[in-house]
């Protein structure tokens, strides 16, 4: 071979080389900057999971970023929240909080104002805030819409009414506008032990919740001004007093017998089995009761707005689901959580989760193609019951408050003292204990 | 060989070292595993616990909490009075049928004795979360089992876990159905462990089986009973997961009972130095509790050994 040959051979076999090398860096480069990143979240294991789980898929598939779901039971979520966004490094990337546990992850200063992340971001037009508590004023503690954005909702779960269409139509019914309506109503449908009139919780665990769209419909409220953080305590009002004998009547005189020992378990199984003709229950509940494995009323039982007071205020409550990213994990996660979190938000995804039973956070999806399939024919009722939502005890003392406040109401139910007496005492011992907390507090009037 | 007394000081001292070496590292673990956590709730109970900017804030408060406690928890005293209610019917009743049970199955034969051993023991195995949802589906209003037959036979429907006349009770009845096997399981064992020659010198004094059981077999028995009686007792104001799983602590305070009341206070609210003061106040009870029993247990031996 001569030297030209050999000069020859030589420059092709280092063009070769460059071009295999050129071809490995153009096929790395793209996959090092696709590079797979995990999330840790943490998730209750309730009805909606297997819905976000769904959504969870989609997204790994479309960006390539992996998923550990730390899937926890509703009781163990505020332990392991709280181990977590208490430790120096975090576990979670994203965690689910409560609307009950809420304030306490705010005024703990355990999640990163999501602004901070990105300025940018703020919660799209047509998303759910249920009653601002996706903000937190640190000046008022309060939920507060000019406050820091510190949450994004993962699961839109209100306070419904539940009837059955068969039932109302064979007794010539309508759907109640008012309270009045409602017990009308329950009275005319009740049959017991065959058919009960009305169902609703009223355990201790429970009550305050079920009780409370009563409470804010008949005018009546916990504290003066929770927004502006004026949480004196007025609970105990003339309205309070009408909502809470209204409360007890319709539980009492149209009821199952035992409405202070009915859990959510019961009273889903109540209205499944046909037993209970109307009802307030979680707008999640549609789940089971569409659901023909476990129900026999798939077909006939709607949902609605709940009745409004007296003065033709519509009220709910919200016990929805709100992600928060914690302080304590790295910068990279914490962007890429947030990636994840304004893909969920958005109207397809929504439609997406919806689809896969899970319950949205947009009250804009009436207008979709959802609002046609007689399978989604809860949306109209839940984005109603979304819009009048409020959060029942919106601060950081929020679990004690509902603790004090729900023993009362529950000794009522059972006819221990009377609802007035059980205003006055939950009124005087919540005062109590918010002025020992340090809040500046007007004292409640009794009744 | 005869050992010389230095020796025996050296040998002495050696086994001293050794005792002590060989005892030390279970004291240590003892020590950090029971007694520095009392410290600690001790020292908790006197602070209050808050989180800002995601570190804790621990203040020294006195007694505030103890002050709190005995003034201004009305739910945790209620708890108090619901647990001894609780510990001492159902203790009572477990104690009477685990030592009825007993003496059944020690006078039956091999094969009856087997049969009724195994049958008698399978609530002592069933997990705790088990039987609280097969109780829920017995004694339900609507759906229970227990109303079903009620129904079936005339009688009207009792709310066995949602009337405060019968929630605790009911609570009662599970506790006991749970933990008569494991009175059953002490008892029969200490009948197996007498000794027979007694029961046949005894036929010579006693003129039936009730005066055997007065006169011979409880007597022989006590040292067991009492110690029965005393897991009992303490396993009982451990009570937790029956009420949870049964009737959350209601309706109103019908069922709530002290550990019931320190988990809600501790965990749910959050409130850590509360916690640690009901908590501690709970372990004096008692260990107070069972001072006294040994008190008495001693006063006992003692009057019995003298006669």
């Amino acid at each position: 071979m001569s030297n030209r040959a050999i000069t020859t051979s030589r420059r092709k076999t280092v063009r070769r080389l460059f071009t295999g090398l050129s071809i490995v860096a153009f096929m790395a480069s793209p996959a090092a900057a696709q590079e797979a990143k995990t999330l840790r979240i943490l998730i209750s294991q309730s009805p909606w999971l297997n819905a976000f789980v769904a959504l969870v898929d989609e997204y790994q598939e479309e960006t390539g970023t992996t998923f550990e779901l730390d899937v926890t039971p509703f009781g163990g979520m505020v332990d392991k929240m709280r181990n977590s966004v208490r430790a120096q490094e975090g576990s979670y990337d994203l965690i689910n909080i409560n609307a009950q546990s809420l304030a306490e992850m705010y005024a703990g200063g355990f999640l990163t104002p999501l602004k901070q992340l990105d300025a940018n971001f703020t919660l799209p037009e047509g998303v759910l805030d249920f009653g601002s508590s996706a903000y937190w004023n640190a000046t008022t503690s309060s939920f507060d819409p000019a406050g820091d954005l510190y949450g994004v909702p993962t699961n839109g779960n209100v306070l419904a009414l539940y009837y059955r269409s068969d039932l109302y139509e064979k007794a010539g019914l309508d759907v109640p506008q008012t309270w009045d309506d409602l017990i009308a109503n329950a009275k005319a449908l009740h049959n017991p032990p065959e058919t009960y009139g009305f169902v609703s919780r009223g355990t201790r665990e429970s009550i305050l919740f079920d009780f409370s769209p009563t409470l804010f419909s008949f005018g009546g409220s916990y504290f003066a001004d929770p927004e502006n953080g004026d949480y004196s305590v007025t609970l105990n009002s003339p309205q309070g007093l009408q909502a809470l004998e209204t409360f007890i009547a319709l539980n009492k005189e149209s009821g199952t017998g035992n409405p202070a020992a009915l859990e959510q378990a019961e009273l889903i199984q109540l209205l499944a089995t046909g037993k209970a003709a109307q009802g307030v229950a979680v707008i999640a509940a549609v789940a089971d009761l569409q659901d023909p494995n476990k129900s026999i009323v798939t077909d006939t039982i709607e949902t609605a707005l709940l009745p409004a007071g007296p003065g033709g205020q519509h009220a709910s409550v919200a016990g929805h689901w709100m992600a928060g990213i914690p302080t304590n994990t790295p910068e990279a996660n914490q962007q890429e959580a947030l990636k994840f979190l304004k893909w969920f938000l958005e109207k397809d995804t929504q439609i997406a989760y919806v689809e896969a039973g899970g319950i949205p956070v947009r009250k804009d999806l009436a207008d979709t193609k959802l609002a046609e399939d007689p399978s989604y024919r809860f949306i109209r009722a839940f984005s109603e019951n979304a819009d009048v939502a409020k959060m029942n005890t919106p601060l950081k003392e929020g679990v004690r408050m509902k603790e004090v406040i729900s023993l009362y109401l529950n000794r009522a139910l059972i006819g221990e003292i009377s609802a007035k007496d059980a205003l006055n005492g939950a009124a005087s011992e919540a005062h109590q204990v918010l002025s020992a907390a340090g809040y500046k507090l007007t004292p409640p009037k009794m009744l | 060989m005869a050992i010389r007394p230095l020796d025996a000081v050296r040998i002495e001292r050696a086994n001293l070292w050794w005792r002590i070496g060989s005892l030390a590292p279970a004291v240590i673990i003892l020590a950090a595993l029971s007694i520095w956590p009392v410290f600690n709730l001790a020292y908790l109970s006197l602070a209050d616990v808050q989180w800002a900017s995601g570190a804790a804030v621990v203040e020294f408060v006195g007694w505030r909490n103890f002050h709190e406690l005995f003034t201004g928890e009305p739910v945790f005293w209620a708890g108090v009075r619901n647990t001894i209610v609780f510990a001492i019917c159902a203790v009572t009743l477990q104690m009477i049928f685990g030592f009825t049970m007993a003496l059944a199955v020690r006078r039956a034969s091999k094969l009856g004795r087997n049969v009724l051993t195994a049958i008698f023991l399978l609530p002592i195995v069933i997990p705790p979360i088990v039987i609280g949802a097969m109780w829920r589906l017995l004694l339900g209003r609507d759906f229970g089992m227990v109303n079903f037959i009620f129904a079936s036979v005339g009688l009207p429907q009792i709310d066995w876990l949602g009337d405060p006349q019968f929630a605790l009770m009911s609570v009662i009845i599970v506790d006991v159905w749970h933990w008569t096997p494991f009175v059953f399981l002490l008892t029969l064992a200490g009948l197996e462990s007498l000794d027979q020659e007694v029961f046949d010198a005894a036929k010579l004094d006693v003129k039936n089986r009730w005066q055997e059981l007065r006169y011979v077999t409880i007597p022989l028995m006590m040292p067991t009973i009492l110690v029965t009686l005393a897991f009992r007792m303490i396993l009982s104001f451990k009570v937790f997961d029956e009420i949870y799983l049964l009737t959350g602590g209601g309706p109103g305070t019908a069922t709530e009972v002290i550990n019931f009341s320190i988990n809600r206070v501790f965990f749910a609210q959050d409130r850590v130095g509360m916690g640690s003061a009901m908590s501690l106040v709970t372990i004096i009870g008692v260990a107070a509790m069972i001072v006294c029993a040994n008190l008495v247990v001693g006063r006992r031996r003692k009057q019995r050994t003298e006669a």
